[in-house]
């Protein structure tokens, strides 16, 4: 009779449960919304993972690079010899003489590609300049004929890469109120390595994607893939 | 409290998405109209586009097959009653009509969700993406696209299509596709692009008219029109407002016949950037 007794007993109220399932129902989900909503693949390749703002990047020892406003990408590359037609001489130019990267490459600053000097331009001084040298004779000789000498591309990107040299030179060096125009050669040896110690100019970054997306991450360049491949 | 102001976020994300599309995150969206009053159907768009983004010439044999590389195409139509009546059929005034079809740049794109390695991508500038060299020809996205507007490049068109002299118009700022990839109209992203840079290294926003796509340059009658759907002062905005073309329906609801805006296939919600002016008829 007890046991009776006790299985009639009147139950808790039904709509109470209900009402508290359902406000913890509310509540996981919210929590579990905000817990586990992850980024989606675009998120993802769209923002850059760790940027840098510029005018910081002065105050942290692990992020000056080169010159203040930059981190330089990480990566080398064992270029091979290029035969050029003479053989160039780039640390005489530009380490020893002091001339500036963007005379000869003039068009680095205001277009995509930065250019081979035309041979008016060698001319321009070597008319009266080291005549006598075997390489200026031989320069000369292509000046005489209406020739430009052959040169070779050492730089040379995939097809479907663009690449504008223009707005580079204007983030990390006309728009960086640290740097001046004389210490352009520390901009371009960003990815084409310390050229002023070359003779030759030789491929010594490896400008791979991978080169790309670790200086656009590290110095916040863009990540949307139209605005890079073409 | 990150946690509970994460989710307001997403809900306020997703409650404006529902309102307003998604487009509210754009940097620019890049829109187009066409008014179909204003096409002769003479080509000129469509020719201008194989000038400037490197379509292969495939031949008569694989056009028929289906394997035509025209990332612009102009169709014909004709109204019902009129069919079969071959002394009215071949004009416009009497039921016939073109249609330039170019790649929609859908907002919620089809294509988009299907591909397996993300070539197909949505831009921040609205844009409907296909990146060339990530692309692993597995025709998903021309399959899903209830356009038709993908194009597949089933043979190494480059090495026939530009013989030797021929190869110097290919335009450098696009690649020249090869064998197994998968291409489309890209609102001639490379213009937007250079209009894009031009416009950085001044400083500035890119303003309406700096720049126009090949189709809308060469229209003779300028039935198209193109631009910024963000910029209010922009041509294509005031269109879209004129004829009351809205974005995030599936219906374009419009009681005065007047207001000829439509998009394509609206109600498979893709969210189209092209809107199409009706044809005006005299009868």
């Amino acid at each position: 009779m007890e046991a009776e007794a006790e299985t009639c007993h009147p139950r808790p109220r039904r709509s109470l449960a209900l009402s508290l399932w359902t406000a913890m129902m509310v509540v996981a989900l919210i929590l579990g919304n905000a817990l586990l909503a992850k980024p989606s693949l675009a998120d993802e390749i769209m923002t850059p993972r760790k940027q840098v703002p510029s005018a910081f990047s002065g105050w942290l020892d692990e992020d000056v690079g080169p010159f203040p406003g930059v981190v330089a990408p990480e990566g080398t590359y064992e270029g091979k010899d290029v035969e050029q037609p003479i053989e160039f001489p780039h640390d005489l130019h530009t380490a020893t003489n002091k001339i500036n990267c963007l005379y000869c490459h003039t068009y680095a600053r205001r277009s995509a590609v930065a250019g081979i000097p035309p041979t008016s331009k060698c001319m321009g001084c070597h008319s009266i300049i080291a005549t006598d040298r075997p390489r200026i004779k031989q320069l000369t000789e292509y000046w005489d004929k209406g020739q430009s000498p052959p040169w070779k591309k050492v730089h040379d990107l995939p097809d479907y890469v663009r690449f504008t040299h223009e707005r580079h030179l204007k983030k990390f060096l006309f728009d960086n109120p640290d740097m001046t125009v004389e210490r352009v050669d520390e901009v371009c040896a960003l990815c084409h390595g310390d050229v002023t110690k070359m003779t030759v100019a030789k491929k010594q970054k490896p400008l791979t994607m991978g080169f790309c997306t670790r200086c656009h991450q590290a110095n916040g360049g863009t990540f949307d893939c139209q605005k890079c491949h073409k | 409290m990150s946690l509970v102001r994460n989710f307001i976020e997403d809900w306020s994300r997703y409650r404006r998405s529902i309102n307003e599309g998604g487009f509210h995150e754009y940097e620019h969206m890049w829109g187009m109209v066409i008014d179909l009053d204003k096409c002769t159907g003479c080509n000129a768009c469509s020719v201008a586009c194989y000038a400037e983004n490197n379509l292969a010439v495939v031949g008569e044999e694989k056009f028929e097959s289906g394997q035509g590389m025209h990332w612009l195409r102009v169709e014909r139509y004709w109204d019902e009653p009129n069919i079969g009546n071959e002394r009215v059929r071949d004009t416009q005034e009497h039921g016939g009509s073109f249609m330039p079809m170019m790649c929609q740049q859908c907002n919620s794109a089809t294509c988009e969700p299907v591909c397996p390695v993300a070539a197909a991508y949505h831009t921040p500038d609205g844009l409907n993406a296909q990146i060339y060299n990530r692309c692993v020809g597995s025709r998903y996205c021309a399959n899903n696209c209830p356009y038709r507007l993908r194009y597949f490049n089933f043979y190494s068109y480059y090495e026939d299509s530009w013989p030797s002299p021929l190869d110097m118009q290919l335009n450098p700022d696009i690649t020249v596709r090869d064998k197994g990839v998968m291409e489309k109209c890209t609102f001639c992203v490379q213009r937007i692009r250079s209009a894009k840079n031009t416009a950085k290294m001044e400083n500035r926003e890119v303003a309406d008219g700096d720049f126009q796509t090949a189709c809308q340059q060469t229209c003779p009658t300028t039935a198209i029109v193109f631009g910024d759907l963000l910029d209010h002062d922009s041509e294509v905005h005031k269109l879209w407002h004129k004829f009351q073309t809205k974005l995030g329906t599936t219906k374009q609801k419009k009681d005065n016949p007047e207001l000829r805006g439509y998009r394509l296939y609206e109600q498979l919600n893709t969210e189209p950037s092209v809107t199409y002016l009706e044809r005006v008829r005299d009868v």
